[in-house]
């Protein structure tokens, strides 16, 4: 172990400290599932309920809270009305208090939501997600901040404001507001912290909450200079990022904070430990997406430094659930992925893994230079981006390509050509064409309408040009546009058809008829015919006829996704393939499917297999999946991912993360693009899904974000037990 | 005939196996086994033919099986229980292909050593970053020579690391002809006396020690695996060589002394677990519950191995 990578031993002071910040997230998340109908399906955000919070919102005539200058207003008496906020053991002030638009209605005006024909699309293919007022899935780059500080960020706005001199303000009255508002912020967490440190019983309590006074009275003149400043800068960007919109990223944490640390652990100013109580402080403040490791852009040096081993230490020591990411690629410091995979061994679950080759090789694909896929850094559940530089809009897309498949059946069998595979596929295939089109048509209307409505004003201070030019990020504040259209139920379309191959054309043990009319009655009385269809060799067994039509499947998607941009704008598209974890949500409405899934049950994740998916003669494995996820990835970049739920009883003990680091390697190489892992035992599982509240240190990650098991709902636990748990086992 | 065509029967194949040999390795399991171990969790290893397994608590009473079975094998008992008359069964297969409730599996399959080959391969990237490989296991791996060492070859040929795990009692020519190809033996020790070896498996240990200390000599690669079986539960049987009951944990220090002059890379305990119950029900085989031996009684033996010099490794 190098000096680099040691770990560091906490005092008991500091471990207490950590410890009563984790004792208070689980107190205030129970607060959260109180307030908010027993579970939480998203990110674990850091908001705290604040009961005394009311709010009422300046607005239009006809109720609503759209463009900058009234958001701007609008953002700037909120932050006022926040509470202020300090944890009595935390470094840092500061929490929000749940999102603005619970507060207000917000969103596109009457005349600006999608067009009647793209409704009409929306409710036939039942689109929930459509990128139209899709909002803040984008990455800042926080070194803009972090060199401005809010006063600098300030002056930049009237400077450019005064430089453009454009004939409509509203843009800049927005931005200026916000930042007005977050000085007054930063303004009364200072005056709280003199409060409070004149109530303070003890010495520490009493010199940290001056501490705080002093750093945030700093960040009112000046830029941070300091480590703690940093991490407290960051921290008011969390709460207000939050705030709108529910933002969520910081980008590559290590380096933000790497001439802070090195500075000042040079000076002797600052300690490993103290450092460490800092993080755990900013990860107690909120779970933005951040990333360490990774490489310099032109791939000759690694990111990795002493800082990125202090923030790992600091999420395994506060042990919440944080959306933390290690960056591996082929050469990367071994060290920091193994002192990553044991902590997850030790702690059930961690950070997740960002794959470089897939991501970076795929993203160079769009006609961008390796140099730059570099810098994609890992700043959303799933998916990377240039922090301040691109507009990507992962994430806020879904085509559930199950529908495509529903309504090809239906037409294939209304038709009067006698019904064949291809048959199927050509109206599949149509059907495919039309939700794409859809999407890319509904792209267009979001680049029309988002930036008179609802502009990125927190997101657009962190990005290279929005202020510079007085625009939305979104409408040329930043130069690299690629859009995002998600396609999923890769495995629930392929084993239909493979199903429909195996019992309809090849056995001829059913009839077209006999099939479809099993399908339409949802099996009813037809159970036999549903395992018929359900136990054929399924996408992800070794030796499946499925796998040619995942990746016909795929293929056809991507290249549906490429061949064209946005009809209109001649907007960048690029295809991904993840379903988050609504799989639930997304089976709801959709009719039963020919791989004998039932009406209303879920449909498959991203372009994972279908749980339960290995029964031939080889037994399921990690590796089965990895493979089947690996050969599936949508290519352009953007991320599907694999879940590893490694049943900690299974792994040998000893060289455990040996294995889980070849594992996470191979997959890497093999063109993987993220791997969210578990590692728990098959019981532990068992017995907190049966009672969540038996656990409730339980953390998970679920898709792309980690939160505690406890505060999910019953269909997104039953989602991670079905990833550990076969059916009997279920059963027992 | 090339390698890639020798045919042979597995029942399965299991990737991500880290029990079996170093890194991430895929085990697969031959079927058939000349011995009879008698707390053997892999009953359905014991014939060479495909059986059939019945789970009926998956049936739906659809009554496929009943009208597809060529010879009357599935039957309703006195008390209209639907069972298998294994007398009649010639595991042909053909209720299992109408079963897809999965009540009926088919365990085993015939395949040629290429077909198999061709999904072994499939996790070469996970063998090499963990400095793993492929395990041929079973039943009893050595007793389809030809296949096995069509297997080897082929591994041998992509550069795959080969571990044959083997009970040993096979005639020395297997092991002669196999040698130059399998990097490491993972061999099984059960007893020390040859009575109580036969007690417990059905034959004695004579031949299985002779090829051991062979291997040894030989200066192939061996790790020793010793299943540590206590007595019958709840059984007051006698620990003595003639009573199959009465385990194998009273023989640990003479295996040891046998163990003690060989060239071994290390021995390794595999506690007694009762994974093989629910399979040993479905086969209709008679189940005996032996002891599950506690984790500190195990590391307690493996300590003694290890005084001994002898290097004994015990994974809780």
């Amino acid at each position: 172990m190098s000096a680099m990578s040691e770990r560091v031993e906490l005092s008991s002071e500091v471990r207490q400290r950590i410890r009563s910040m984790h004792d208070s997230k689980i107190y205030y998340n129970d607060e959260k599932l109180k307030r908010y109908g027993g579970h939480i399906d998203i990110d674990d955000h850091g908001f705290i309920c604040f009961n005394e919070l009311e709010f009422a919102p300046e607005t239009h005539e006809d109720g609503m809270v759209y463009g900058c200058g009234m958001i701007g207003r609008n953002l700037r008496r909120f932050m006022n009305a926040i509470p202020a906020y300090i944890h009595p053991d935390s470094a840092l002030a500061g929490a929000w208090a749940g999102v603005f638009q619970r507060f207000a209605n917000i969103g596109l005006r009457p005349g600006d939501e999608a067009p009647a024909e793209l409704k009409a699309i929306y409710e036939k293919y039942d689109i929930h997600q459509n990128g139209v007022g899709a909002m803040n899935h984008l990455g800042p780059d926080m070194t803009i901040g972090l060199r401005l500080g809010w006063r600098g960020l300030l002056d930049k706005i009237r400077y450019y404001r005064k430089f453009n001199a454009p004939a409509d303000t509203d843009f800049y009255d927005g931005e200026e507001e916000l930042v007005l508002g977050m000085l007054e912020y930063v303004r009364r967490h200072a005056d709280y912290a003199r409060e409070m440190a004149a109530q303070a019983e003890d010495a520490f309590h009493r010199n940290n909450y001056q501490e705080i006074a002093k750093i945030n009275e700093n960040l009112l003149e000046a830029p941070p200079r300091t480590f703690r400043e940093a991490c407290q800068f960051l921290a008011h960007f969390q709460s207000v990022d939050r705030t709108y919109y529910a933002g969520g990223a910081l980008g590559q944490i290590d380096e933000l904070l790497r001439p802070y640390y090195e500075k000042e652990s040079k000076a002797g100013t600052l300690s490993d430990e103290e450092a460490i109580w800092i993080v755990a402080s900013l990860l107690y403040n909120d779970t933005h997406y951040c990333q360490v490791g990774g490489q310099i852009p032109d791939g000759s040096r690694g990111l990795t430094s002493r800082i990125s081993y202090l923030i790992l230490q600091a999420t395994h020591e506060i042990h919440i659930p944080n959306n933390l990411a290690v960056r591996v690629y082929e050469g990367m410091d071994e060290e920091l992925l193994r002192r990553a995979v044991e902590y997850i061994l030790e702690d059930g679950s961690g950070v997740c893994f960002s794959l470089s080759k897939g991501c970076e090789e795929g993203f160079a694909k769009n006609g961008h230079p390796m140099e730059l896929a570099r810098m994609r850094a890992k700043v959303g559940c799933n998916w990377t981006a240039l922090p301040g530089i691109e507009y990507p809009l992962q994430d806020v897309t879904r085509l559930n390509m199950a529908f495509a498949l529903v309504h090809a059946l239906d037409d294939l069998m209304a038709g009067e050509e006698e019904p064949s595979l291809e048959g199927l596929w050509e109206h599949f295939c149509r059907h495919l064409q039309i939700l794409v089109d859809c999407n890319k048509d509904s792209y267009d209307w979001h680049y029309e309408v988002v930036s008179r409505n609802t502009p990125e004003i927190v997101l657009n201070l962190f990005c290279h040009g929005p202020i510079e030019r007085g625009l939305n990020c979104a409408q040329g504040g930043v130069d690299i546009i690629g859009l995002n259209v998600d396609g999923i139920a890769l495995a629930t379309v392929a084993d239909s058809f493979a199903a429909i191959e195996e019992r309809v054309v090849r056995e001829k043990r059913l009839t077209w008829q006999e099939m479809y009319d099993a399908v339409k009655s949802d099996f009813a009385g037809k159970e036999n015919i549903r395992l018929m269809l359900n136990s054929i060799s399924r996408f992800g067994a070794p030796d499946s006829p499925a796998e040619k039509w995942a990746i016909r499947t795929r293929d056809t998607y991507v290249q549906m996704v490429t061949s064209s941009p946005t009809p209109k704008h001649h907007l960048k598209v690029i295809p991904g393939m993840f379903s988050h974890g609504d799989v639930y949500y997304y089976g709801e409405k959709l009719p039963a499917t020919p791989n004998g899934r039932h009406a209303g049950d879920p449909i498959s994740h991203s372009t994972e297999p279908d749980p339960g998916f290995a029964k031939g003669i080889a037994s399921f494995s990690p590796t089965l999946k990895a493979n089947a996820v690996a050969k599936t990835q949508p290519g352009y970049g953007n991320s599907a991912p694999l879940h590893l739920d490694i049943d900690t009883d299974m792994l040998g003990r000893e060289g455990g993360a040996d294995t889980l680091m070849a594992l996470i390697h191979a997959h890497e190489q093999m063109g993987g693009t993220l791997i969210n892992l578990n590692c728990i035992t098959k019981e532990q599982i068992r017995r907190a899904h049966a009672d969540p509240a038996s656990e409730p240190d339980l953390v998970v990650r679920v898709t792309g974000y980690s939160a505690f098991f406890a505060s999910l709902s019953r269909e997104y636990r039953q989602q991670i037990v079905d990833r550990y748990l076969t059916a009997e086992e279920q059963k027992v | 005939m090339s390698p890639r065509e020798v045919r042979g029967t597995i029942f399965n194949v299991q990737p991500f196996s880290v029990y079996d040999g170093p890194g991430i390795r895929t085990t697969v399991f031959f079927k058939g086994c000349n011995l009879r171990c008698v707390w053997c969790h892999n009953p359905e290893s014991y014939t060479y033919e495909p059986q059939i397994q019945f789970q009926p608590e998956k049936c739906i009473g659809c009554g496929a099986c009943f009208a597809v079975c060529p010879r009357k094998a599935h039957v309703l008992d006195e008390e209209g229980v639907h069972r298998i008359d294994r007398r009649n069964c010639t595991g042909c297969g053909a209720c299992a292909g109408e079963c897809f409730a999965g009540a009926l599996a088919l365990t085993g399959r015939n395949v040629t050593a290429g077909e198999l080959f061709s999904m072994l391969e499939q996790d070469r990237d996970y063998f090499a970053r963990s400095g793993g490989g492929v395990t041929f296991s079973g039943g009893e791996c050595m007793t389809q020579p030809e296949f096995l060492k069509a297997l080897l070859t082929q591994c041998r040929e992509a550069g795959i690391h080969t571990a044959v795990d083997t009970a040993g009692c096979v005639p020395s020519e297997r092991f002669e002809e196999i040698l130059p190809l399998a990097d490491l033996f993972l061999y099984d020790v059960k007893a020390a006396r040859s009575e109580t070896h036969r007690c417990l498996t059905g034959v004695g240990n004579e031949q299985i020690l002779d090829n051991l200390r062979m291997l040894s000599d030989r200066g192939a690669r061996i790790i020793v695996r010793i299943p540590y079986v206590p007595g019958e539960e709840g059984a007051q049987g006698a620990q003595s060589a003639g009573n199959a009951l009465a385990g194998n944990v009273h023989e640990m220090l003479e295996i040891a002394e046998i163990l003690k002059p060989l060239r071994l890379e290390a021995v390794e305990f595999l506690a007694y677990h009762r994974l093989g119950e629910g399979k040993r029900a479905s086969l209709d085989m008679e189940l005996k519950k032996f002891g599950v031996p506690a984790p500190d009684a195990v590391e307690e033996v493996c300590a003694k191995f290890r005084k001994m010099g002898i290097p004994a490794r015990y994974s809780r």
